[in-house]
């Protein structure tokens, strides 16, 4: 490989290479189960022919310097946003959204791809001299880095990418030595912030998402559908899951958007709680490796890094399984490795190529 | 880099104290809670609720029930309806609420079967050919008659997963109304599911317009998925999709000619092609015995279908295209056409009819025992004579005659809308210098050819189109059946403004030679003469297609003929009438033609003076 030298490649975190291998074994084969768009297993095909392209992603990451990726930030950052722009502008509808852009045959997502430019931003941004020491100045100077693109996510609409990129932002703020009492105003902030998010930013089929996720009762027929199917699929899983021929719930489609959002409640009703605990425990395995690298590297540019990347993903199977499961509204969000979809897949090893990287350089 | 606050960001001396690291094992701390908090979310779901969901998962019988779209409807020129829909019932079955257990499913099958009079191997059948998880119904018996309806209704607790359903299905104003001209529409059989086009139960349009338009009348399917309790009973509406009702269609038929054609060939075989010279527009076309076109539409028992296919008088024949007949003497005016504009034979060319024809050893007679004495071209059409024209025939030439009997169109298709039009045939005659006895082209096919009799071969709609140039002056029209397909929501989607397939040019005075002679033959003591109508001057000729006798029964039955337009100053309407095994063209077909030109012309006047 070039631009490897020996000594890099005797750090690879394998643990980490292992529970992503794993997760995307787990996700073929819950594809296949499923009979969505064209022929039997063409899902899981496609799935792994993504999984291939992710792969050669993984390997440019991890073979440039971190530190320069992170100086070229802004303009990642600056590219990212046109293509958020372009696809406000010209991009593909489907079911209502506007969040892709054609890039010859395959479309592309921006929102997924403009993760990655948004953290190594952040970590641009308050690694800089002007965010010295971190305080007052430096969240003056990154709010606008997450709320102009969050705009920009949300009218697509899609409010699940959108909220990401606060947690992330914070994470790196108070790694970075933000002080607590400054966390606590800004949590205060943000709630008083909600009702001009509530009544502006979202629409109204969000709002009653929101409102359902409360009150479930509200509308039985309508937007709680997914929420009630979903519970009734992962709870008929119960310990030991019912098999591929017995996922009634998945196989006959009561499920919406089983191959993408809701995979969780079809791997939850096939192979129960058990297999639960088995890809939680690769989830886990992963963010244990990804606060472990930022944690135990002292250089700060990659140690952000590592940490921003790792909450990123974090926050995504938080978020996809919490709502999945009935514990958070239902946001759209895709599970990292898992939901079927290109542009996630290509992202989330995009960011594990960047943990792998900042782990090889951690002892230069 | 400068540093930073605390030493939280730029570069970290080993032995300095790392805040950062313990705000970052904080957060991972938050993470790993998150994820506890899900596991417990999970346990409480599966393990702890899991038997309430399993039980809601078994219960949850989402039904979808399809609403098949109403199929498009045909309508004949002036708005009037040719086929409509009405509701019919129908049994189906759904796969994953039948009994799993494979004797009581069994049981519930031959609970049915006992009380709709159906064959339970028929049931099993259907239930064997169908996947068992599916939520689909599966039709298995259209047609159901009210009383079915309310047995099964009664009965509804002992017949899990059967249930019965609405569809709208083909209604017809009579049994046999225009059957060939429509079609029947019926289930899509295995060779069309296997295109993958449709799916099973799909009705499909199987002959006539049903079939060559079906993309266009089918629409789309709409359906609603529905929760159902135990009992079957709806609980709530999920989802739901309108049909989308397939697209109408304006044809150019004429319902009321169609109607007065139909009652004119009643008991007869045959067939007749009402056509408007001025465009091709088919008025009526009707094609006789003509098959139930109801009982084929929906179930049709197999003991009633074997009967309509063995049946010797093939009523799923579509005769006005698919037989072919020799023209007899319709095709007399072919051979004056020819002789007239080539020069070979002259209005005042006489001949003496003795009754006989002698061409070397052969004799070919007259139809008259006797003759009909000194005759010209105009005595030789009004009487049909066949002497003047073996005579006349011969001198003009059968590669002559063959020529203009392709210039006005026969031998080749009239590339009507409609599948398994025959050709007919021309013979093709060599030079006569190739004549040579027992090979090649003869003498006396000539002779045979020149009263369109021989291996000649038409069908009734390439007589009509013939008639039709002869009647607008040589502009050969493919007949035309549809006007304009109208979708719902979209408006006129496809349009036939009629399509020219060919000219035939003859000199002015010979199409008015022909349209005298023609309207002489019925209005001036001709063979036509019991097609005549007064007030309304019909133009015709009759023919007698002699049938090749191959038993004794045959003989003598030969094929009746009478093609003619009106008026023939300005024809609007071209009726030719095909009897088989009718007898003579002026006695059998000839009448018949009247009735419609009767109907057309008499009862619209009348109506019209009704209104007023």
């Amino acid at each position: 490989m070039v631009g490897i030298d020996r000594r890099l490649l005797q750090n690879v975190d394998w643990p980490l290479v292992g529970a992503t291998v794993g997760l995307v074994i787990l996700s073929a084969s819950t594809l296949a189960t499923l009979q969505v768009g064209r022929a039997g297993g063409g899902v899981a095909l496609r799935q792994l022919a993504w999984f291939g392209v992710g792969l050669v992603a993984l390997l440019v990451v991890a073979s440039v310097d971190y530190r320069r990726l992170v100086r070229a930030a802004p303009l990642f950052y600056l590219a990212g946003l046109a293509a958020l722009v372009a696809v406000s502008m010209f991009g593909r509808t489907v079911s209502g959204a506007r969040r892709w852009l054609l890039v010859g045959p395959v479309s592309v997502q921006p929102s997924e791809l403009f993760k990655i430019c948004f953290v190594l931003m952040a970590v641009w941004l308050v690694t800089s001299h002007w965010a010295q020491p971190v305080g007052k100045t430096a969240l003056v100077l990154a709010a606008p880095l997450a709320v102009v693109p969050a705009a920009l996510i949300v009218k697509q609409p899609d409010l699940g990418t959108a909220v990401l990129l606060f947690p992330v932002l914070l994470a790196l703020l108070v790694a970075a030595g933000l002080q607590l009492r400054l966390l606590g105003g800004l949590v205060l902030a943000g709630l008083a912030a909600t009702p001009l998010a509530w009544f502006i930013l979202l629409r109204d089929y969000q709002r009653e998402r929101i409102l359902v996720f409360l009150d479930p009762l509200r509308d039985p027929l309508g937007s709680a559908y997914n929420v009630i199917q979903a519970k009734i699929a992962i709870g008929s899983g119960q310990l030991l899951g019912k098999g591929v021929a017995g996922a009634t719930q998945s196989r006959l489609a009561f499920l919406p958007e089983r191959h993408t959002d809701f995979i969780f409640a079809v791997f939850a009703e096939t192979w129960g709680f058990v297999g639960c605990l088995v890809l939680l425990a690769c989830y886990a395995l992963l963010l244990a490796r990804g606060f472990d690298i930022a944690a135990s590297t002292r250089e700060p540019v990659g140690r952000l890094v590592a940490l921003g990347v790792t909450c990123l993903v974090a926050s995504q199977v938080l978020v996809n399984v919490g709502m999945v499961t009935g514990l958070l509204p239902v946001v759209g969000i895709p599970l990292p490795l898992m939901s079927y979809g290109g542009s996630s897949m290509v992202v989330s090893m995009m960011a594990l190529g960047l943990l792998l990287s900042v782990r090889m350089r951690q002892f230069q | 880099m400068s540093g930073g606050r605390l030493g939280y960001v730029g570069h970290q001396m080993s032995g300095r104290p790392d805040p950062g690291r313990r705000r970052i094992l904080v957060m991972a701390g938050l993470v790993s809670a998150a994820l506890l908090v899900i596991v417990c979310q999970l346990w409480y779901l599966q393990v702890l609720e899991g038997g309430r969901f399993q039980e809601a998962s078994d219960k949850n019988r989402t039904r979808i029930r399809p609403i098949a779209a109403p199929r498009g409807i045909l309508f004949d020129r002036h708005g009037l309806p040719l086929v409509d829909n009405r509701p019919a019932f129908t049994l189906s079955l759904i796969p994953r609420e039948l009994e799993r257990d494979p004797a009581a499913r069994d049981a519930t099958l031959g609970r049915l079967a006992s009380l709709l009079h159906i064959p339970f191997a028929e049931l099993q059948e259907a239930v064997a050919r169908i996947p068992p998880d599916s939520i689909l119904p599966v039709r298995v018996r259209r047609g159901l008659s009210m009383d079915d309806v309310a047995r099964v209704e009664e009965w509804k607790l002992e017949l899990p997963g059967v249930i019965v359903e609405v569809e709208p299905q083909r209604a017809y104003p009579t049994s046999r109304f225009a059957a060939h001209l429509l079609g029947y529409v019926r289930e899509a059989n295995d060779e069309q599911l296997k295109q993958g086009r449709y799916r099973r139960g799909d009705m499909v349009g199987q002959s006539g317009l049903e079939r060559l338009l079906d993309e266009f009348l089918r629409g789309k399917d709409g359906g609603e998925r529905i929760e159902v309790d135990a009992m079957g009973r709806q609980i709530r509406l999920i989802q739901s999709t309108e049909p989308h009702p397939g697209a109408e269609v304006v044809t150019t038929v004429d319902r009321r000619i169609q109607e007065a054609a139909e009652r004119a060939m009643e008991g007869l075989a045959g067939s007749v092609v009402v056509m408007d010279p001025r465009n091709g527009d088919v008025l009526a076309m009707v094609s006789t015995p003509a098959f139930e076109i109801d009982r084929f539409t929906g179930t049709i028992e197999r003991n009633a279908w074997l009967r309509v296919i063995q049946d010797p008088d093939h009523p799923l024949l579509n005769r006005t295209i698919q037989s072919q007949y020799a023209p007899g003497s319709v095709f007399k005016i072919v051979v004056a056409a020819a002789g007239l504009q080539e020069g070979t034979l002259a209005p005042t060319d006489r001949t003496h009819c003795t009754g006989e024809f002698q061409l070397g050893r052969w004799t070919f007679k007259d139809w008259k025992e006797g003759g009909h004495g000194s005759v010209d071209l105009l005595d030789a059409m009004r009487h049909s004579c066949n002497v003047f024209f073996y005579e006349k025939g011969l001198k003009i030439g059968g590669a002559v005659i063959a020529k203009y009997a392709a210039a006005f169109g026969f031998g080749t298709p009239t590339r009507i809308d409609l599948p398994g039009e025959k050709l007919g045939l021309i013979p093709k005659p060599k030079l006569r210098r190739d004549r040579r006895v027992g090979g090649g082209w003869h003498a006396g096919e000539t002779v045979n050819m020149s009263i369109g009799q021989g291996a000649i071969l038409v069908t009734p709609m390439q007589v009509a189109r013939f008639m039709s140039a002869v009647a607008n002056g040589g502009v050969l029209w493919k007949p035309r059946l549809v006007q304009r397909i109208v979708r719902p929501d979209k408006g006129v989607v496809w349009s036939d403004g009629g399509t020219v397939t060919g000219h035939v040019e003859l000199s002015p005075m010979v199409w008015a030679f022909l349209r005298q002679s023609l309207w002489v033959a019925v209005n001036d003591g001709g063979t036509g003469a019991a097609a005549r109508i007064p007030g309304i001057d019909i133009a015709g000729k009759t023919g007698t297609a002699q049938m090749i006798a191959k038993s004794r029964a045959d003989k003598g039955q030969d094929h009746a003929w009478f093609a003619s337009f009106a008026p023939v100053r300005e024809p609007e309407v071209v009726v030719v009438v095909l009897v088989e095994r009718g007898g003579k063209g002026g006695q059998v077909a000839a009448p018949i033609a009247r009735k419609i030109f009767n109907a057309i012309f008499l009862e619209k006047v009348a109506s019209i003076e009704l209104g007023g």
